[in-house]
């Protein structure tokens, strides 16, 4: 077990004001036997009514909507959690057993999981291992080359990519092996910005493995929330109006 | 009254057509990327249900519609079905209507299938058979609503001769079904604009049932209500939204991002039942081709009971049994695409050649859940009216049942025809025409 | 139903501005081509009143372009198919009965353009159009409703009588209605007046003296008679 304090802010600025602005924030962590929150406060600017639901993946959802005029938009959470990854997560869905939007293989990537099949095996532990030993052999951390709406498939292809494509591309792995596998958004070690890693199913409950880092999860990574890939696990989403032609965000992120 | 009396009474279809005209009955259809208004070409002779037939079909959709209402808050809540092998779980979570997002959400009064409209074909022998299942947002009950009002114009003595059940009750039916519904506020129908292939009927059902027809931008969501904004910047809470966009455009902030058309956090509003959502959206499960197959399992599994209305006899490649038996008998089933809809995906193989029957056999065998079998119906042919001749065509039957209170069959529905002779395929979209249907009271 | 958005309250007024502008237009080319009817008098003083310039090979020619033509945003045939346009969205507002007289109207003028005899065939869209109006007065229960329509037909009325230099107790009477409409407007609503313009009208419109002298004032009053006026920090 381990005591973390936690601090992220995200500052969403615009050329020209927006309005009509609704947001859905997932980033207050969820409760879960491996990690309780002491303390946790979110910080919204400008002010704005907010409302708390808890999405079908068990992410804590913080909605608004700011109808007036405005040029930014503003929200840190700051907070200490104690961790202890020993302690086991069940809320299994079946559907992490299935390919997604993010995760889908195409014939490459169903290729190169076929040429390495042979080799994994043993337990689920022990493959989702290897699985991204294979992965981290193959693939090179690399940021500026993909997005956040770069696919499994599309980051293979490059053989490059940051923790959001490592993780993607062993999903895709996973669940072509047969292995339940979800997407997990947080923060860890690495300071500055968000980071990404996998849990997979090993039959009774979910294990942490860090792909870009070639890991696996400890005491200091803190989930923010989770689903079946990236789009269901997006810290902020937001639609808004107005002539604006650019926004700039600027995330900050410590774990203590 | 006979039916030639009645068709001489009706006048030509020309005469009706020109009222139909005058009352906008029109669907939109983009060809080549230009919009374009076409009339639904109206045949005047009338689809006939003796009281016998349609009291049988009343409890056969009846049974079958909340079979499939318990399947989907099964499905998005304990999966009994799955685990207990009636229904296999990769049919679920592959079908294209399956939406994790809706997982643990609880419709009010547990109602998912507000609206369900079941096509049927009445075979040679009589014998009435479930063709497909419409749970999203199942179009088409305007028209024979606006037929029939001016028919019953044209011909009053055929009305009062035929004992017909007044189907005109479809607005206070589909009022009463959104108010079971209603979480509190204005009822609204909203609908993706006027270049919708159903912009009429958005518009008709809004008028009939006292509901608003609003469009995306007149929306928003604050502290999870869905409100109407005003033209004098106040707000108006919905209650009920019956939309008329699909799922995935719902709300860009759960579903697709790049939706245009839909009211971001309407979900969360919804999730916090704060406002009813008809059709339920994640509905797309129930009515995926693939899950028709298990439609007849799952009335056994939830209701005890037998299936009253008969599937058209199916097969499913992903079974190694129905896998042999298709690909030896490709050339006279009708396969279809279980991805696909409007009559789009739908092959029948007595159409192919050798070579494009090899070809199709390999990419079943490729792809064995993309794809069902199904045996050609013998459908019952039905007269129309073509250039003052009676011809025979082939025509569907849309069944439309509304889940409120109580499950109730609407005592008409949309008869689709094809106009060409050689075609199974009814749909608008496609080119077919539509009848009234008459159900007789005794 | 009692909620009414900006979109839809922006439909209604241009409904009652497109209605009228085509009801307007078929009257006025009728009258036109009465004044003709055996007198060596041209139709250019109908273009000067718009400030067109007369591409018109003859005066047949001028006539079906200003009923028929789609493609000139002065024509009737353009007029209706906007007023269907705003129309089509607004069906429960103003009911399935009130669309009909359009749709009638748009058929009418179609078989019109192939008739004969065009204006003994444009004769049935008079009762057509207050067929329209009829079915406006009597469906709609809301005022606020029918209000923004009879604003927009009536703002429409007096923007053309003034440009085709109507005579000015015709302008006077559809200026008083306008203003009678403007009165039940409430407060913070888009069709509410702007009063700096809404008095500029009143003087441009307010004697005969000044209406003679004072038209390009008045059409320019209307223009921006709905203007949000600006805040004075």
């Amino acid at each position: 077990m381990k005591r973390i304090n936690f601090y992220y802010s995200t500052k969403l600025t615009f050329d020209d004001y927006v309005h009509n602005h609704s947001f859905a924030l997932r980033i207050i962590p969820p409760e879960t036997p491996s990690q309780i929150n002491i303390s946790c406060a979110l910080n919204i600017n400008p002010f704005v009514s907010t409302q708390q639901t808890i999405d079908a993946f068990g992410n804590n959802v913080t909605s608004g909507y700011l109808r007036e005029d405005h040029r930014f938009l503003d929200f840190e959470i700051k907070g200490t959690a104690d961790i202890d990854h020993t302690k086991y997560r069940t809320d299994y869905m079946p559907c992490y057993l299935y390919q997604s939007e993010y995760t889908q293989p195409d014939s490459i990537l169903k290729n190169f999981y076929d040429g390495i099949k042979g080799n994994c095996t043993g337990s689920a532990s022990e493959r989702a291992a290897y699985l991204s030993n294979v992965l981290s052999d193959t693939i090179s951390y690399e940021k500026g080359s993909t997005d956040t709406k770069t696919t499994a498939a599309q980051a293979f292809m490059l053989k490059k990519g940051v923790c959001q494509d490592f993780s993607h591309i062993l999903i895709s792995l996973l669940r072509m092996d047969g292995i339940a596998a979800r997407y997990i958004a947080g923060l860890a070690f690495c300071d500055g910005e968000t980071h990404s890693w996998v849990e997979y199913w090993t039959g009774d409950h979910w294990e942490g493995i860090d792909p870009a880092n070639n890991c696996p999860i400890s005491d200091d990574y803190l989930v923010i929330s989770q689903g079946r890939d990236f789009r269901d696990c997006a810290i902020d989403r937001g639609v808004m109006f107005g002539k604006y032609t650019k926004q700039l965000q600027l995330v900050r992120s410590v774990l203590s | 009254m006979t039916q030639q009396q009645f068709t001489k009474a009706v006048g030509n279809a020309n005469e009706i057509n020109e009222l139909l005209r005058r009352y906008g009955v029109k669907f939109g259809i983009y060809k080549n990327g230009v919009f374009n208004e076409q009339f639904f070409p109206f045949d005047p002779i009338p689809r006939v249900i003796t009281h016998e037939d349609f009291q049988s079909i009343e409890k056969g959709l009846v049974q079958r519609v909340n079979a499939l209402n318990e399947f989907l808050f099964d499905i998005y809540h304990d999966k009994k079905i799955v685990n207990d092998g009636v229904v296999p779980e990769d049919f679920i979570y592959i079908s294209k209507g399956y939406l994790a997002q809706c997982e643990g959400i609880t419709p009010k009064n547990n109602v998912y299938s507000h609206i369900s409209g079941i096509d049927l074909v009445q075979a040679k022998d009589g014998e009435w058979y479930i063709l497909e299942d419409n749970l999203r947002i199942p179009s088409g009950a305007s028209y024979p609503l606006i037929a029939r009002e001016l028919t019953r114009i044209a011909a009053p003595q055929a009305f009062e001769e035929n004992s017909v059940v007044d189907n005109r009750s479809y607005a206070k039916l589909l009022k009463e079904t959104m108010e079971y519904a209603n979480c509190g506020g204005i009822r609204a129908i909203l609908t993706p604009g006027r270049y919708n292939a159903a912009y009429f009927e958005h518009s008709y059902l809004a008028e009939h049932t006292g509901s608003v027809l609003v469009q995306n931008d007149e929306l928003f969501v604050e502290d999870n209500m869905l409100y109407h904004r005003t033209y004098s910047g106040g707000k108006t809470r919905i209650g009920v939204l019956y939309r008329r966009i699909a799922d995935e455009y719902l709300d860009p902030l759960t579903f697709l991002p790049e939706s245009l058309i839909g009211i971001p956090n309407l979900m969360e509003a919804y999730r916090s039942g704060n406002v009813g959502i008809i059709n339920a959206p994640g509905n797309g499960v129930a009515d995926d081709k693939g899950i028709y197959y298990f439609v007849p399992k799952m009335i056994k599994y939830y209701l005890e009971e037998e299936p009253i209305l008969k599937n058209a006899p199916t097969y499913l490649p992903f079974y190694n049994n129905d896998m042999k038996y298709v690909t030896e008998h490709l050339d006279t089933l009708v396969i279809k695409d279980v991805a696909e809809a409007g009559g789009y995906g739908v092959v029948f193989g007595s159409d192919l050649t050798k070579e494009k029957l090899e070809e199709f056999r390999k990419t079943i065998i490729a792809e064995p859940r993309r794809f069902i079998a199904q045996e050609v119906i013998d459908f019952l042919d039905l007269p129309i009216l073509d250039k003052g001749k009676t011809v025979m065509r082939k025509a569907d039957l849309r069944a439309f049942i509304l889940s409120g209170k109580e499950t109730k069959v609407w005592a008409s529905g949309l008869t689709r025809f094809s106009r060409n002779p050689d075609s199974f395929v009814v749909n608008s979209s496609q080119g077919g025409g539509f009848k009234d249907t008459w159900v007789l009271s005794r | 139903m009692g909620t009414i958005s900006l979109e839809h309250s922006d439909r209604l007024y241009w409904l009652g501005r497109y209605t009228e502008r085509f009801f307007t237009t078929i009257k006025a080319l009728g009258r036109q081509f009465d004044k003709m009817l055996g007198t060596k008098q041209g139709y250019t003083d109908y273009l000067d009143c718009f400030g067109l310039a007369d591409t018109y090979s003859s005066s047949m020619e001028f006539f079906r372009s200003f009923l028929f033509d789609n493609n000139n945003p002065n024509s009737a045939a353009y007029s209706l198919e906007r007023a269907y346009d705003n129309g089509i969205v607004l069906r429960e507002e103003i009911s399935t009965d009130a669309l009909s007289f359009l749709q009638m109207a748009k058929d009418t003028l179609d078989k019109a353009e192939k008739s004969d005899n065009i204006r003994l065939a444009l004769l049935p869209l008079e009762d057509i159009l207050y067929g329209f109006w009829g079915c406006i007065n009597e469906h709609i229960f809301d005022d606020e409703i029918r209000n923004i329509i009879y604003i927009g037909k009536t703002a429409e009325r007096v923007d053309l009588y003034v440009r085709m230099k109507y005579p000015y107790d015709l302008v006077k009477k559809e200026f008083t209605r306008l203003l009678k409409n403007l009165n039940r407007v409430p407060k913070n609503t888009p069709f509410r007046y702007n009063t700096r313009y809404l008095s500029d009208l009143v003087i441009a419109i307010g004697t005969e003296d000044e209406y003679k002298q004072s038209k390009a004032i008045a059409i320019e009053s209307l223009k921006h008679l709905f203007e949000k006026p600006e805040v004075v920090a």
